[in-house]
């Protein structure tokens, strides 16, 4: 049988024909030989970032898509719209004034797409075209945006089926700015579910924060970060299906594979 | 055309899984033209390889945008060989690839095909492995089709059939790019079928003649 000879163009990565011994025989061995998913370091966390948008070529607002829409696809797993009876389907989405708010307005977006009624809380937009773009189609897809947050927790507890928090993400620097302390203050008294993009909004990316929001779900995006460990909540999943074998393996990340085309896998 | 080229290979996944590819270890061909259909195939070149599949690239020529360059360059990132030249035979196609994407030419074309397209696509239609198109099938006119042109197994129709898709005759035709404003959809009275829950991609059946969806 004939094959073509591939004559490539293309450079290829050191390494990259490394077997992952670890995926092959993560159904044979026992769960003690299978390495453990990373949990990252800040700095970690923003090396993978810059090495994806420079070494790699992605562009900001296409991984923002993708780690959006994961996050819309993990939230709808586990709490599915036909449940969410409130105001036929609503939920609220607070976006902060980063990439996290970036990743919350395209997230918005998709859990629109996909029957919820998603109102936005963005206080602080960034004037860059990246964010203004995302504001413009969260606009045109209808969605409101409240131009004062609730004062009080019952308010939002009663309104909505649960609140998306894409405040903080990897590049928060405590302490909470005084304009989102407020914000911060009342989402800590709500009962509907929380779900975090990344990272719990208030929490130091790797120590934690026990006095800071304790959400129920927790959405971490390429890999967990080390405050992960201290996630109490009911639901942790991993979104962000985009990360090159090369810089996984570079970064040790023992990613756990994700079942079929998922954009998402829950972690346990 | 991440949301769309990420949908063509969902679509794809779910009509050939990447267990049942059993050739070269689920080897696939993803053949990119010199525009926006090209760049979507890139895309799903791109997630085929994160599913398991095996894609190489035939991208013949590229146009020199900063969105075509670092689209072909997230690809080199993943290791996504490319070839040099077309295969010139159609049995080697079908010999080493478990099915063909074809993404050469989209809803911008207007025949004819250019000249150096021309030999890829008479190889493509003599080729055995099915052959998956993204929008249109390569060559078409948008609207009338082409009774001689490419035959594909698999349609995706990305954002809304076109017209030409009444003319399929392949074995699965599936709509994608979930992304259109309710707005926009009811000013042009698109009547889009409801995606299933989160799913990006939807099966449309009984598109051909009557053009009941």
């Amino acid at each position: 049988m004939d094959r073509i000879n591939v004559s490539r163009l293309s450079f290829r990565r050191k390494g990259s024909h490394k077997k992952d011994k670890h995926r092959q025989e993560h159904f044979e061995n026992s769960s003690e030989d299978i390495p453990r998913i990373k949990y990252i370091s800040q700095t970690e966390a923003q090396s993978i970032d810059q090495q994806l948008f420079t070494e790699y070529a992605f562009s900001v607002d296409q991984l923002m898509e993708l780690a959006g829409y994961s996050c819309a696809v993990a939230i709808a797993k586990c709490y599915p719209v036909e449940e969410m009876t409130k105001d036929n389907h609503a939920v609220l989405v607070c976006c902060g004034p980063g990439n996290n708010g970036g990743d919350g307005l395209v997230c918005s977006r998709h859990l629109k797409m996909f029957g919820y009624k998603p109102t936005i809380f963005y206080p602080k937009r960034p004037s860059k075209p990246l964010f203004e773009a995302l504001y413009q189609q969260c606009e045109g897809m209808g969605m409101p945006v409240l131009s004062f947050f609730p004062s009080e927790a019952h308010l939002i507890t009663d309104s909505y089926n649960f609140v998306v928090d894409a405040l903080f993400g990897i590049n928060f620097k405590a302490p909470v700015r005084p304009e989102f302390e407020p914000v911060m203050e009342t989402l800590k008294k709500v009962e509907s579910p929380i779900c975090s993009i990344d990272v719990p909004s208030g929490w130091d990316i790797e120590k934690g924060n026990a006095n800071g929001l304790q959400p129920e779900m927790l959405i971490s995006l390429t890999a967990p970060k080390l405050c992960a460990h201290l996630f109490k909540g009911k639901h942790h999943y991993l979104g962000g299906r985009f990360v090159p074998r090369t810089l996984e393996q570079k970064y040790e990340l023992n990613l756990p594979p994700y079942p079929g085309t998922d954009c998402v896998v829950e972690l346990k | 055309m991440e949301l769309a080229g990420y949908s063509c290979a969902v679509a794809i996944a779910k009509c050939y899984p990447v267990e049942a590819m059993t050739k070269d270890n689920h080897a696939v061909l993803v053949c990119c033209g010199p525009g926006n259909n090209g760049g979507n195939g890139l895309v799903c070149a791109r997630h085929l390889k994160m599913f398991g599949y095996k894609p190489t690239i035939f991208y013949p020529k590229r146009p020199s945008k900063p969105l075509f360059d670092a689209l072909y360059q997230q690809c080199e990132g993943m290791d996504i060989p490319v070839l040099s030249f077309f295969p010139s035979e159609a049995h080697l196609i079908t010999d080493s690839y478990n099915f063909v994407v074809d993404a050469l030419f989209g809803i911008n074309f207007k025949g004819p095909v250019r000249p150096e397209f021309e030999p890829v696509i008479e190889t493509l239609k003599k080729v055995e492995s099915p052959i998956c198109s993204i929008d249109v099938p390569s060559g078409w006119d948008i609207e009338k089709g082409d009774a001689n042109g490419l035959q594909p197994e698999l349609l995706i129709s990305l954002t809304a059939p076109k017209l030409c898709a009444h003319l399929f005759k392949g074995k699965h035709h599936y709509l994608g790019g979930r992304f259109v404003p309710r707005t926009l959809e009811q000013k042009y009275e698109l009547n889009l079928p409801p995606y299933p829950g989160t799913d990006c991609v939807v099966e449309l059946k009984d598109t051909q003649e009557d053009g009941k969806a």
